[in-house]
């Protein structure tokens, strides 16, 4: 079987999912050679930027018309294109404050220079393309990209969590720290597949994966209320991460209580 | 059944003289009020006010994650050895949770016998000790507060003793392996052991009735609990995980950096969960989550009854306790079985 060719690109970011890729350090001479990386401008010079992709792995949020353009060659060129971190599957922390004014945050933030550039609301890949896999994580976990790479070499779809951190943390036996401690935690809405890394450490789920596949917000906002936390606390929580997913836009009509 | 006394003070010596028969695992707290059964180096780390730990036994026999088998193109399939044969012995296992590996033995052991189960099962010693409810205990009710198997040895609390029930003949090996510890019941005992026994069962402040609750729920199908219910639960899985009797895991490949080797796993699932249904071709069966809630009742409740004649639940607690959104089992039933009545 000849190796995948694969283009790993980076748009809005903090670049943090394509040092997740390079940090693969014991894994990563057998990932490079089983396959064929054309453009990885991070990694490597001589850059191909027109031949035809496999897997095209997308980092970052969509946050400026030209990323747009980018993105749309991007997707032109590829078989499968996946969405790696959640900035690339959410919008990232960058959507937290879509509802202002682009032109205003510009100005307060680069001044006269900013008149070089054009910015639009941070979205993520899926708002102007179709992509076939996404592999959230702020940034992604190693293994389950090894895995999900792994699998697409072996011609397998990549198996991805469909369950929350909740699953995890009870396999692991924590503490509950929403029930026990009454803390913010996000864990029963929030996408599984870190082992539930920060309960572990007695600090609740801040969400950073993005929200499971049908999240019952309702009822996590309803509970996380009913513990004594406002809805601009519980609101500042869940659009941290998960800003610009429907979902997480919960009654905006109850913002002034 | 043979029963014999071990005084509290002798309780340590007898755990620390049992390592010839394998490593001793027992509750220890993790936090405040959390508990986990896990290998303790010595007797003192258990804690012995423990009533229900976060996870049940189960996780000894069906891992939350377990590797079935690996697989390469040199070595073919191999079966993983090492763990399926370490001995242990389970210490502080409650009533309840003995039942629940009672009904585990009845799932895994039926038509198509689990070997990765029953070899773990062989290899562990079910050191019972007894318990007294608190409010989310509904064991009373359920059937399951009282054994009579599923144990080599059980510790009931007589005061400054134990009275301890020996259960099978590798239990009675034990205790003729630390036959120095143990002596001859009295009359003191067995009237201690009676009047704990009655204090016990007047303890319960929670009660269900379960008798025709298999009808009950036929007649609710289509009650609007169910709706209610999904639009409460988080699906998050914790019932199911935290739960003594589901046994429910899905299959999946992990591949080495090759991408020929590798290994399968199983790793538990959950009804609740939004693709357990699903099936290719892309139909749910259970897309949506009053389904699924509904489906999870039905099988502990109902369909369980049919098939093995009574109910999986074992009225251990952990799911009206562990469950982020508060939904609580005794309301659901008591719900069910006052519709329309009210």
């Amino acid at each position: 079987m000849a190796k995948p060719i694969v283009g790993i690109f980076g748009l809005t970011g903090c670049a943090g999912d394509q040092l997740v890729i390079l940090n693969c350090e014991d894994e990563l001479l057998d990932l490079a050679g089983a396959l064929d990386i054309r453009s990885f401008h991070m990694a490597m010079s001589d850059n191909d930027e027109d031949c035809d992709l496999d897997i095209a792995l997308v980092e970052g949020s969509v946050v400026q018309p030209e990323e747009v353009e980018m993105l749309e060659r991007i997707r032109s060129r590829a078989r499968l294109l996946i969405a790696i971190g959640t900035c690339a599957v959410w919008g990232g922390v960058q959507a937290m404050k879509n509802e202002e004014q682009r032109e205003k945050l510009k100005r307060q933030v680069y001044g006269p220079k900013g008149k070089d550039f054009g910015i639009i609301p941070s979205q993520p890949l899926s708002s102007f393309v179709r992509v076939d896999y996404a592999i959230s994580g702020c940034p992604i976990e190693k293994d389950q990209f090894l895995q999900a790479a792994l699998s697409l070499i072996h011609g397998d779809l990549p198996v991805l969590p469909d369950y929350a951190v909740c699953t995890e943390c009870k396999m692991r036996e924590n503490s509950c720290l929403l029930l026990e401690r009454g803390e913010l935690c996000l864990g029963p809405i929030t996408v599984a597949g870190c082992n539930a890394r920060c309960p572990a450490y007695g600090q609740p789920c801040i969400g950073c994966r993005g929200p499971v596949e049908e999240a019952n917000v309702a009822s996590e906002v309803n509970l996380l209320r009913e513990k004594g936390f406002t809805l601009v606390d519980i609101q500042n929580r869940l659009r941290t991460f998960g800003g610009q997913s429907e979902v997480m836009q919960v009654a905006p009509t109850e913002r002034g209580r | 059944m043979k029963m014999v006394k071990l005084q509290k003070k002798n309780l340590n010596a007898f755990l620390a003289g049992l390592e010839k028969f394998g490593d001793l695992h027992g509750p220890v707290r993790r936090d405040t009020n959390d508990f986990a059964f896990q290998k303790v180096d010595a007797p003192e780390q258990i804690a012995h006010d423990c009533l229900r730990t976060i996870l049940p036994p189960k996780k000894y026999f069906t891992k939350p994650v377990d590797t079935m088998f690996t697989f390469s193109e040199a070595e073919g399939y191999r079966a993983p050895d090492k763990d399926l044969h370490t001995k242990i012995i389970l210490f502080g296992v409650h009533p309840c949770d003995i039942h629940g590996i009672k009904i585990l033995d009845l799932v895994f052991g039926g038509q198509y016998r689990d070997e990765y189960y029953f070899a773990r099962r062989r290899n562990a010693i079910v050191v019972g000790l007894d318990c007294m409810p608190d409010e989310y205990c509904f064991c009373r009710s359920t059937g399951t507060d009282f054994t009579e198997d599923g144990f080599d040895l059980f510790l009931s609390d007589i005061g400054s003793s134990y009275l301890v029930r020996v259960g099978t003949s590798l239990g009675d090996d034990i205790v003729l392996e630390t036959s120095t510890l143990f002596q001859e019941i009295g009359d003191t005992d067995r009237r201690a052991y009676k009047r704990r026994s009655a204090q016990r069962i007047n303890s319960f402040e929670v009660e269900i009735h379960l008798e025709d609750l298999p009808e009950i729920m036929d007649l609710e199908y289509e009650s609007r609990i169910w709706q209610e219910l999904g639009d409460k639960c988080l699906s998050c899985g914790t019932c199911s995980m935290v739960c003594p009797t589901c046994y429910c895991y899905d299959v999946v490949d992990q591949l080495n950096l090759d991408a020929k080797s590798g290994s399968r796993l199983r790793r538990w699932d959950s009804c609740l969960f939004k693709d357990y249904a699903l099936v290719a071709g892309g139909h749910n069966f259970r897309a949506d989550r009053g389904s699924r809630i509904k489906n999870r009742y039905f099988h502990k409740q109902r369909g369980f009854v049919a098939q093995f004649g009574r109910p999986s639940c074992v009225g251990c607690g952990r799911c009206i306790v562990s469950c982020p959104a508060a939904i609580s089992l005794v309301d659901v039933l008591t719900k069910l079985r006052s519709r329309g009545n009210e």
